[in-house]
């Protein structure tokens, strides 16, 4: 699906932006995400809890005041119901994270950054979702996109 | 030229001004796109247009482009710039092999990105993105991988893993 060239050029600017903040947080750094996860260092929960807490409510708002986006028609928030895939999923994601100490944001930082090593990580990450999605065409389904991806809306 | 935002001695932003900045850029792409700003969908739509098939969504490899570029930026003005090296610096220290730490790297990465395609999104997607929304299936995914992350990341550490 072809998007516009709105779309491109919004999804390419707010990419920067988001790598931005990553990069300013350190979160590409391995040792930042391992003390996270180690307990030992309460910053990215509370830097987590920050983006929550600022985004939650102003969707909550923009959600019941129906506004109407630039290139995207009437606000739409998706909430899903919890099913088994979401389960063992994240769990699979869960260690793949711990083990590779990045996600599949900060990993291309990581790279930008200059880590030899994050070639793999990149790699393996486009490896463990393209299994997926062959795995699940086999059976006939589409992959699971969830609440924080993207999804079909009035003018894609 | 340096941003000047930093609380800490290794000169992050501090969280309350990382944090929020996350939050408005999430709710900005609702605005402008009404799109969320996931990055594991983005590697699997970019997958898609490399290997020729014709039902991407294409803004989403504008998106992953982005994101080096602006941690170049960000690693450049706020950070410490660009710096050769393994970026796995305490595992090649502990298991004192580049071809170890490689190959450890690249199958927890392929598992990261099989669970996050099964759950249908990673932190930025059900742990940011998704939770702002208040969705049950993120909420859900969020904290099953950050329980698992915790408790493989307290099994490493018993086996020497920093």
């Amino acid at each position: 699906m072809q998007s516009s060239l709105g779309h491109k050029v919004a999804g390419l600017l707010f990419g920067a932006g988001f790598g931005f903040v990553l990069a300013a947080a350190k979160l590409h750094e391995y040792e930042v995400i391992h003390a996270m996860l180690r307990l030992e260092e309460a910053y990215t929960f509370l830097l987590m809890a920050g983006a929550i807490g600022v985004s939650m409510p102003l969707l909550w708002l923009l959600d019941r005041a129906k506004i109407t986006t630039l290139l995207g028609g009437r606000i739409a928030l998706s909430r899903s119901k919890v099913t088994k895939a979401n389960i063992v999923g994240g769990a699979l994601f869960g260690l793949g994270w711990a083990v590779s100490g990045t996600c599949p944001g900060p990993a291309v930082v990581m790279l930008s950054s200059g880590a030899g090593l994050a070639v793999l990580t990149v790699l393996g990450l486009f490896l463990g979702l393209t299994i997926r999605d062959r795995q699940v065409a086999r059976n006939g389904g589409s992959a699971t996109v969830g609440d924080g991806e993207q999804r079909l809306v009035a003018t894609p | 030229m340096q941003i000047e935002l930093t609380e800490f001695s290794d000169g992050r932003w501090p969280w309350w001004i990382a944090g929020p900045a996350l939050g408005m850029l999430v709710v900005g792409f609702f605005l402008v796109s009404n799109q969320p700003l996931g990055a594991s969908g983005a590697y699997a739509e970019t997958a898609k247009v490399l290997t020729g098939r014709k039902d991407a969504v294409s803004w989403r490899v504008w998106y992953l482009i982005g994101i080096p570029v602006g941690g170049f930026l960000g690693i450049t003005l706020v950070g410490n710039g660009f710096d050769a090296r393994t970026g796995y610096e305490p595992l090649v220290e502990a298991w004192n092999s580049n071809w170890i730490v490689g190959a450890v790297v690249l199958v927890g990465a392929t598992v990261m990105g099989y669970g996050a395609r099964m759950a249908g999104g990673c932190t930025s997607g059900h742990g940011i993105c998704g939770t702002a929304q208040r969705s049950p299936a993120s909420l859900a995914a969020t904290g099953t991988f950050m329980a698992v992350a915790i408790a493989t990341t307290f099994l490493l550490g018993l086996a020497g893993v920093k």
